[in-house]
């Protein structure tokens, strides 16, 4: 009974360090990895102004709200920011996947790849920040929910410029307010 | 009351003042949009603030026109249309100002008149902006040389900080030609290059960097007036110009310093005299020759004079063999003539040893003699002819019957001589070696190799005056054994013949009343060279 109890305890012990282990990243401040992120976005932009043929058929895309009022955003609070801004790259994930799936051009094709995937380094860059709030909001795909937070599309330029839009405003507003990067700055 | 009155003019004023100072850059930027853009209405955000304004070159209301605005499907909105007239260009514009512009989404601007639509566009406002000219730009000379140091402030913008990028314009004061640097986010610059002791005129204007936010340049500051640094190098150049100068000449005195006798050989050359061939000749003689010539009787001049056709002889007493036993007075005499050599020992000949040599006492009292004529060889060069223990020179006999009996002779020969240069030490023996450098050792070769020719008389010399019969000796080599002999040699001594020759010498004579029989008659005297 004695070795039990010390094996369980020991083990606690393991579960508690690789939790703390694991949880803690070093929080991402740099700006210029967005920067980076929102420049491949224009150049998806750029690209599809520039298709000739197999550029993704018409389908309509459910995108977040991109309007940034300053006004407002001095008086909103992060936490509810980076609910905003969890939903909405959620969002963008599964709209230009969809696209994606419609596109044969090449280039563009591999354009979208590489939005896709900023996209979820941007999901890790808002964990290392402490802003992961709202894991549980992934929308389904075929639902068309008339939510105040996002907005229709019609086409895959229109996709893109928004995904440009929501990237250089809200989500670079949220990372620039991040309280973990405000720690380090003053 | 008064005082709220007078508080409240005072809010009014500084409220009217900052109203002014907004309206003129706002003037200027739509001024200068009006020139720049060509879109037909023009929009630019300022603070934050989207406005849109287009021109009118008829004389209008602004009543009469319309301006909506919509973002994001939501319905349109209305803007409130105001007029300017521009007062440089006497130009009318109608503009309007969103009072809470949407960012990072497209606007849908439309402006009516009288119901029609005259322009539209679709824009986002984040790409449109227009920042007032950074603030508080300074000029500083920093401590170094053609250096200033440019700062200002950025313009106060939230959220845009890290977006901005500024470009500094640099002139010489009343010149045209100017440089631009640009800078990202930092609000401060050093400039490098410049002229010193320049004045120098600073421009700034920035810009958003066109990742998140684009737009205009913005309008450039007033310039700022800025002094470099005084050129310090000239004390510096005199210094290192005076530093180089003293090295080389250090070097060069260096130079001159070790080879100043080449140098002076060249330059000033020495005349050559004969001084060092003429000791004393300048000197002591003062240039008289004759009379150094008299003074110095050297033998340098002596010999290179040749007075005599003959050479002189030197001294020399020859032992001729005495056979002791069968013999009885078998005696050769051998005249020897021997080549004066400075550098030999002083040979004299006694008459020689009769058989009576071998007894050893005899040896022995030759040996002293010989011993302390060594001690004294001064004695030995000044004196020759008196003095009767004089070296000995033995020659070696040619004609011996026996061959053993030749070898025999020739090591009894060479006995006495050995002899007497033994109890020298081998130091002399070996000198007496080099000095005899014609001598040959034939130690067994029984043969004499001198060319020397003897002639005597056979047994009686008559006894002459103080003349004397000189022989002049011409030998180039005689063979002789003057090794060092050992003590079984000197022992043998008294058992071997003496050989002698005597010359007729009557100095000799008295002196050695061993000698018995020998004649000694006859006097000979040789003429030496003064050695």
């Amino acid at each position: 009974m004695q070795t039990f109890t010390g094996l369980v305890s020991v083990l606690l012990v393991f579960l508690w360090l690789g939790g703390n282990l694991v949880s803690p990243l070093r929080p991402i401040c740099d700006l210029r990895v967005l920067d980076h992120f929102v420049r491949e976005a224009r150049d998806s932009e750029v690209i599809m102004r520039g298709c000739r043929g197999g550029c993704g058929a018409m389908k309509s895309y459910f995108v977040p709200l991109t309007s940034v009022d300053f006004a407002v955003l001095e008086h909103m609070d992060v936490n509810g920011q980076a609910v905003e801004v969890q939903t909405g790259l959620s969002l963008l994930d599964q709209a230009l996947s969809n696209a994606m799936k419609t596109v044969s051009n090449s280039p563009l094709a591999n354009a979208l790849d590489n939005n896709i995937s900023n996209i979820h380094s941007l999901g890790q860059i808002l964990h290392s920040l402490d802003l992961q709030q709202a894991r549980s909001t992934v929308l389904p795909d075929d639902s068309a929910p008339a939510s105040t937070q996002t907005q229709e599309v019609s086409s895959l330029p229109e996709l893109l410029q928004v995904q440009s839009s929501f990237l250089r405003g809200k989500v670079r507003l949220l990372l620039s307010a991040a309280p973990a990067c405000q720690r380090q700055n003053s | 009351m008064t005082k709220m009155s007078d508080r409240l003019k005072i809010v009014f004023m500084l409220c009217l003042a900052f109203v002014t100072t907004g309206g003129q850059h706002f003037e200027s930027k739509v001024a200068q949009l009006l020139q720049d853009e060509t879109e037909d209405i023009k929009c630019f955000v300022e603070l934050k603030d989207l406005t849109c304004f287009w021109e009118e070159e008829e004389e209008r209301n602004n009543l009469q026109y319309t301006f909506t605005y919509s973002y994001e499907n939501k319905n349109k909105m209305a803007c409130v249309v105001s007029s300017l007239s521009l007062l440089a260009s006497n130009k009318t514009v109608f503009f309007c100002k969103l009072p809470k512009t949407p960012f990072f989404t497209t606007l849908d601007v439309q402006v009516f008149r009288d119901g029609r639509m005259l322009y539209s566009r679709s824009l986002n406002a984040e790409n449109y902006l227009f920042l007032d000219p950074p603030r508080n730009l300074t000029v500083l000379s920093s401590g170094k040389e053609g250096q200033l140091n440019v700062s200002w402030l950025p313009p106060l913008l939230k959220y845009m900080d890290d977006s901005m990028i500024y470009e500094v314009r640099y002139a010489v004061e009343g010149s045209n030609m100017g440089k631009v640097e640009v800078i990202k986010v930092s609000t401060m610059l050093v400039l490098l290059g410049l002229q010193s002791d320049t004045r120098y005129k600073v421009w700034v204007r920035v810009k958003p960097d066109g990742v998140a936010y684009k737009g205009y340049w913005s309008a450039w500051t007033e310039p700022v007036l800025g002094v470099t640094q005084p050129s310090d190098l000239d004390p510096l150049i005199m210094v290192l110009v005076l530093f180089i100068g003293l090295i080389l000449c250090l070097l060069s005195m260096t130079v001159i310093l070790s080879h100043h006798k080449f140098l002076l050989k060249k330059l000033w050359p020495d005349i050559p005299t004969p001084e060092h061939k003429f000791p004393g000749l300048f000197t002591v003689c003062k240039g008289d020759f004759k009379e150094w010539m008299s003074q110095n009787n050297s033998s340098m001049w002596g010999r290179s004079v040749q007075v005599y056709t003959e050479e002189l002889p030197s001294p020399l007493e020859v032992l001729s063999e005495v056979s002791l036993t069968s013999h009885g007075t078998s005696q050769r005499e051998e005249r020897k003539p021997v080549e004066e050599d400075e550098e030999k020992e002083s040979e004299r000949s006694d008459s020689g040893l009769t058989d009576r040599w071998r007894e050893p006492p005899q040896a022995h009292w030759l040996m002293e003699q010989l011993r302390a004529l060594q001690e004294n060889p001064q004695s030995l060069s000044q004196s020759l002819l008196v003095q009767s223990h004089d070296t000995y020179v033995t020659l070696n006999q040619n004609s011996q019957g026996d061959g053993e009996r030749e070898v025999d002779d020739v090591f009894e020969e060479t006995l006495p001589l050995q002899t007497l240069f033994t109890t020298t030490g081998t130091t002399s023996l070996s000198t007496s070696h080099s000095d005899l450098g014609s001598l040959q050792q034939s130690s067994g070769s029984g043969r004499l190799s001198s060319q020397s020719s003897f002639e005597y008389p056979n047994q009686t010399w008559p006894p002459k005056g103080p003349g004397y019969t000189y022989m002049a000796v011409a030998d180039s080599g005689v063979s002789m054994d003057y090794s060092p002999m050992s003590s079984s040699r000197i022992t043998e001594l008294g058992r071997h013949r003496m050989y002698t020759n005597d010359y007729k010498n009557e100095i000799f004579l008295h002196k050695w009343p061993l000698f018995g029989e020998h004649n000694k008659s006859g006097s000979e005297s040789c003429m030496g060279p003064v050695w």
